[in-house]
């Protein structure tokens, strides 16, 4: 059987290190290996077989598994383990997907382009990585290797005060991390466990006590939850968003949020469900912190980026709400929302980038009126925004609605907080738009035109990802709903 | 089907950027229209349940306790007499509306954009109307809703244009957040009590089928709590669109969008859909009788309130948007009585005199170039069409015999007598309901004196009017002859429990054409008063002013600021949200981040010796972590497999 998962490793890793080495040609090798990896995705969605409980290759739940001995001692394997099942493959696709938006978009790169895209497919390389790794070893080795390149691009191509945010970045999910790896090797040596591999670890994690799983869970709860980022440890985001240059934000905000959530879902959520159960309330209080304090801060941000950063707290306060349901309706929604945030913040902050370089300012009282001078970027503004505040026919409606209801059937009337919170995301977005899009013309310099085609094909996709989707949800639905979550009701 | 038309007229204007964008889109609506009239005649013939497509949209995954075999999500179109009657509404009405804009808006920039949302709108509203689930109706809902506030801010250059369409779409907001809870309570209710002959609610989602409405009545006695609240939360989805109280302010604010557009959405088709939501509800799920009374009390009490400002207001199209929240308040308390099909009735009729009303004012906003009702006057002569167009629409809102809304209004005061009996508590809402009629006959005709009646304009810097094109006129003239035949409808025998019949609703009694003698007789004579009192007033071009010291005046004082709740509102959102957002923002900053920073000086502090390393490039605080990092991985990948081999191994 094709090693597909390796080959599309290897893909990756070669495109990276060909672009590095390509100087100034270093675009076109970082479009033409983002493609290869869409394409490649594409045939792992195509052979992905959808079914419950698939063990192809050996590893039960697992499509297109790969493993090999990596590191065998006496009492403990490390393998170099790889699968992919209905919710990485989604995440995966994101990737894609954002990888090509994004390398298009920053076509006009002009500041040492072969690292810059170098370090864009790199960052890709680490969460496909993530999303696949079914070791231990492997999994923190390429959640690491995300944070390296992430703090390049910060660094070197972010803004005036790039220094502090890029560090600020770098300590606070490092040190979430280290407490992540902390709880995942405790997690094996309590349980017993005699290898690194998922399926080892989770079935062993089973003969843990409720005490340990809890304890177990609340460490990995504070590992994954930094990435989301949770209230009261997000303070990182907006910095490093508002410094990262345009494509590192909609790389930071699709994708490297969504490691925590995933992360959180494969190895905390499947493999302990009981600590899921005891320290439910705790994952509920700070999820519905996160959603209303992401929201109400938004509402007085000036700073276009900021208030995107502030909106993908309280998207991510839905995704954890969701998954600390535990139920498999509560999964779906949870998966499904963060594909959906993945590509509307992706959008957004774009959109932000491209408001940047035309006005020379992001800063919302200072700017009026500037669709008749840019109105391709206004529409994109536009569809972003409506995208995110959950219009139907556009891919967050399907995704929030089944939240909502998951939310609704394993909280009853709790569900009142997210809903009214929906008010308060239409309230920002609305009064941002009639801000900054609509009435006299305002801080428009003289010269300003309307998106590069670069910049315009980039956004385009995502749009037409957006509509897609948000048409046709069962493409997404039908592959994550494929891999239920043992120990959950409904599976 | 009507909805593809739509769309591909929203395609064609699109590319066919010039002036013959409208007529493309006028085209494709001409043939949506011709849809329209065929299925509406088809079901008025022949009446039934046509389930024209259905596909499942989402499966989402069993979960026991909740969905114990999974839930569906459809997506389909539903054809029975009522959706056809709606049909009907939508497609004449917006043929209409688009060939009057042909006229109406060629002056402006931005057509394509026009057009384009309009066909949008239209598509929507088709959806809408066709959907056979209440998720797909949400759907359409929402989409309809952003068409408004797109329209609603079609002049985006005028911030005031800009803060309407916003504040449409945030109230209405509210509403729809009520809504989609009541559709959770539904769902989860029916999903889960569904007896085997109702399987098809767990297996279809949410179809509307006749089954429910008697598993509703029999096994849930219809008091359950949660039924109630329910009912609750989808009243507030439609007062949010329906612009009822307390969520009324948005709808005398999105007159800032073209006349036409306040014709098509604002009139007859978009702000109806909340009572056509109730109608739906009422038919197919059943309201307990507390949430009846709740609809009753909104819809009689937001009848009287609306028509009160209206009898104040300077603003041709803000009266005839009063009387619209007024009029909907009619169907609404009709719906909340269990006389649902009253209630479409008055729907059917009010959406053409309403457009008949919005268009008629166009053409006078079109010709004087103010919507000042102040600075007009004497406007008879020169536009007799428009005139006249503006007099049959006035006497059918009026409710004078023949014309149609009488019929539909005295249906609804009837009906909702004959009620009073079994139901006490209705009384205070029938006499504000009733009080009303006086009221509305008394605006729209102050609004006609003060335009049409006189010798001239009041401000003589007013241009000439004229009429408009043929375009603007065979619109009002098509829509004076259904303002005055509509109505008719009622004589049709038994029309009501034929459409019922169809509908596959069953066990409600037909209540069309028998209201009270003498209760009718009462409501023309007090119409008919009204209408005298404004000529007494206004008419031959009088104006009435009132003594600033008339114990009457704070009263007028308090009807033109709407009482104040807009103000409310504004205070409610621009300063107390906002304060509390900004008081977050200081603690998410020097709390929050300033904990962390804390931290930071202390670590600070510690590291003093590291600080000959630190040159300050981030360069070389990259090579620092890289170097770090290739440190990790070398120990890891090759140090620790010998020495835990040699350690562990033993």
């Amino acid at each position: 059987m094709l090693p597909l998962i390796s080959i599309v490793l290897a893909t990756l890793l070669a495109g990276t290190v060909a672009t590095f080495l390509s100087g100034t040609r270093a675009r076109w090798t970082a479009l033409a290996t983002s493609l290869a990896f869409l394409a490649e995705v594409a045939v792992l969605f195509v052979r992905y077989p959808g079914w419950p409980g698939y063990t192809g290759a050996g590893i039960p739940g697992f499509a297109e598994g790969e493993s090999y001995a990596w590191i065998h001692l006496s009492w403990l394997q490390i393998n170099y383990t790889v699968g992919v099942d209905g919710i990485s493959l989604v995440l995966i696709l994101l990737t894609a997907i954002l990888q090509v938006a994004t390398v298009i978009y920053s076509w006009g790169e002009a500041r040492r382009p072969s690292a810059y895209f170098g370090l864009v497919l790199l960052t890709c390389l680490g969460c496909f990585g993530v999303f696949v790794a079914l070791d231990i070893l492997l999994f923190f080795l390429f959640w690491e290797a995300v944070l390296v390149p992430m703090f390049f691009l910060i660094g070197f191509w972010g803004g005036p005060r790039r220094r502090y945010a890029a560090l600020k970045f770098f300590v606070y999910t490092h040190v979430a991390s280290i407490v992540m790896l902390v709880g995942l090797l405790a997690l094996v040596f309590y349980s017993g466990a005699t290898s690194f591999d998922f399926s080892a670890v989770d079935a062993a994690a089973r003969g843990l006590t409720g005490v340990v799983q809890a304890f177990l869970f609340l460490a990995l709860f504070f590992g994954f939850g930094v990435k989301f980022p949770i209230v009261p440890f997000h303070t990182w985001l907006p910095d490093a968003h508002v410094e990262a240059p345009t494509g590192a934000s909609v790389l930071l905000a699709g994708l490297l949020l969504k490691l925590g959530g995933y992360g959180l879902i494969r190895w905390a959520v499947e493999v302990l469900p009981s600590g899921l159960h005891t320290d439910q309330p705790i994952l509920f209080a700070v999820a519905f912190l996160s959603i209303v304090w992401g929201s109400v801060l938004s509402l007085s941000q000036r700073d276009l980026k900021r208030l995107v950063a502030y909106s993908s707290i309280n998207h991510m306060g839905i995704v954890l709400l969701a998954i600390a349901l535990g139920s498999s309706l509560g999964l779906l929604a949870a998966v499904l929302l963060m594909f959906a945030h993945g590509i509307v913040s992706g959008l957004l902050f774009m959109s932000a980038g491209s408001v940047h370089h035309t006005f020379g300012t992001r800063d919302i009282p200072n700017l009026g009126g500037i669709t008749p001078r840019t109105p391709a970027l206004s529409t994109m503004i536009m569809v972003g925004s409506l995208a995110s505040l959950g219009l139907p026919a556009l891919i967050s409606f399907p995704a929030e609605f089944t939240a909502l209801l998951a939310t609704y059937n394993g909280l009853g009337y709790w569900v009142f907080v997210p809903l009214a919170i929906l008010v308060v995301t239409a309230a920002f977005y609305l009064w941002m738009m009639q801000r900054m899009l609509f009435g006299p013309e305002k801080g428009v310099p003289g010269d300003a035109r309307d998106l590069p085609w670069h910049e315009g094909v980039g956004m385009g996709i995502l749009v037409a990802a957006t509509i897609v989707f948000g048409i046709l949800p069962a493409l997404l639905v039908d592959v994550i709903v494929s891999s239920p979550v043992k120990g959950f009701p409904g599976t | 089907m009507v909805a593809a038309f739509a769309i591909v007229g929203l395609a064609g204007t699109r590319l066919k950027r010039l002036e013959w964008g409208g007529w493309v889109a006028v085209a494709f609506s001409g043939a949506a229209l011709v849809v329209g009239v065929l299925i509406g005649a088809g079901e008025m013939l022949d009446p039934g349940r046509y389930t024209v497509v259905q596909y499942t949209w989402l499966h989402l995954g069993p979960a026991p306790g909740v969905f114990p075999n999974g839930v569906s999500l459809v997506v389909g179109t539903l054809v029975d007499p009522i959706s056809a009657l709606m049909l009907l509404v939508v497609t004449v009405v917006g043929f209409l509306v688009m060939l009057y804009s042909i006229g109406y808006m060629h002056h402006d920039r931005g057509l394509p954009r026009y057009y384009a949302e309009l066909s949008l709108f239209l598509a929507a509203m088709s959806g809408l109307v066709l959907a056979n689930n209440l998720l797909e109706f949400f759907l359409f809902w929402e989409l309809v809703g952003v068409c408004s506030y797109f329209l609603i801010g079609f002049y985006y250059e005028k911030p005031s244009a800009a803060s309407a369409a916003k504040e449409a779409f945030l109230v209405t907001r509210v509403g729809d957040v009520m809504f989609l809870l009541g559709i959770f309570l539904y769902f989860s209710r029916y999903a889960l009590a569904g007896p085997a002959g109702l399987g098809g609610w767990a297996a279809n989602g949410f179809v509307f089928t006749n089954g429910n409405q008697p598993f509703l009545a029999s096994s849930m006695g219809g008091n359950s709590t949660l039924l109630t609240v329910a009912g609750i939360m989808i009243l507030g989805g439609a007062a949010g669109k329906s612009a009822q109280f307390p969520l009324h302010v948005w709808l005398p604010d999105a007159m800032e969008g073209p006349t036409t557009v306040s014709a098509l959405i604002h009139a007859a088709t978009m702000v109806a859909a909340g009572v056509y939501l109730l109608a739906v509800t009422s038919l197919f799920l059943g309201f307990t009788s507390l949430d009846q009374l709740v609809i009753v009390a909104i819809g009689g009490f937001t009848t009287f309130f609306a028509a009160t400002m209206a009898v104040v207001h300077p603003d041709i199209k803000r009266v005839i948007a009063y009387s619209t929240i007024s009029q909907l308040g009619y169907m609404v308390l009709a719906v909340g009585a269990g006389f649902a099909m009253v209630g479409l009735f008055h729907l059917f009729t009010h959406a053409f005199f309403k457009a008949l009303l919005f268009l008629a004012a166009g053409s006078v906003i079109h010709a004087v170039g103010t919507q000042d009702l102040f600075k007009m006057g004497g406007l008879r002569k020169p536009m007799r069409v428009t005139a006249a167009a503006f007099a049959i629409g006035g006497l059918a809102l009026a409710g004078i015999p023949p014309f149609a809304g009488f019929w539909s209004k005295d249906d609804i005061l009837g009906s909702l007598y004959s009620e009073l009996g079994t139901h006490p508590a209705y009384w205070p809402f029938f006499l504000l309901a009733f009080a009303a009629v006086f009221l509305t006959a008394y605006y729209i005709f102050r609004a006609w004196f003060l335009a049409f009646s006189g010798d001239g304009p009041r401000d003589p810097t007013l241009p000439h009017a004229h009429e408009g094109p043929w375009v603007m006129q065979v619109p009002l003239v098509v829509l004076s002859a259904l303002a005055i035949g509509s109505g008719l409808l009622i004589f049709w025998p038994n029309f009501d429990s034929l459409l019922l019949n169809g509908a596959g609703v069953t066990g409600i009694p037909p209540v069309f054409g028998t209201s009270d003698l003498l209760l009718s007789a009462a409501s023309v004579i007090l119409a008919a008063s009204g209408i005298a009192l404004a000529w007494r007033l206004w008419g031959n071009g009088r104006i009435f002013v009132l003594a600033p010291t008339s114990a009457v005046a704070p009263v007028r004082t308090l009807l033109l600021n709407r009482y104040y709740f807009k103000i409310g509102y504004d205070w409610i959102g621009t300063r107390a949200v906002y304060t509390v957002a900004r008081a977050a923002d200081f603690v998410d900053q020097f709390v929050i981040d300033g904990t962390v920073h804390g931290f930071e000086r202390i670590f600070a502090g510690l590291s003093e010796r590291l600080r000959r390393i630190q040159s300050g490039l981030v360069s070389d605080y990259a090579a620092y972590v890289v170097a770090g990092l290739l440190a990790v991985f070398v120990l890891l990948l090759l140090v620790a497999p010998y020495l835990i081999a040699t350690v562990g191994g033993k």
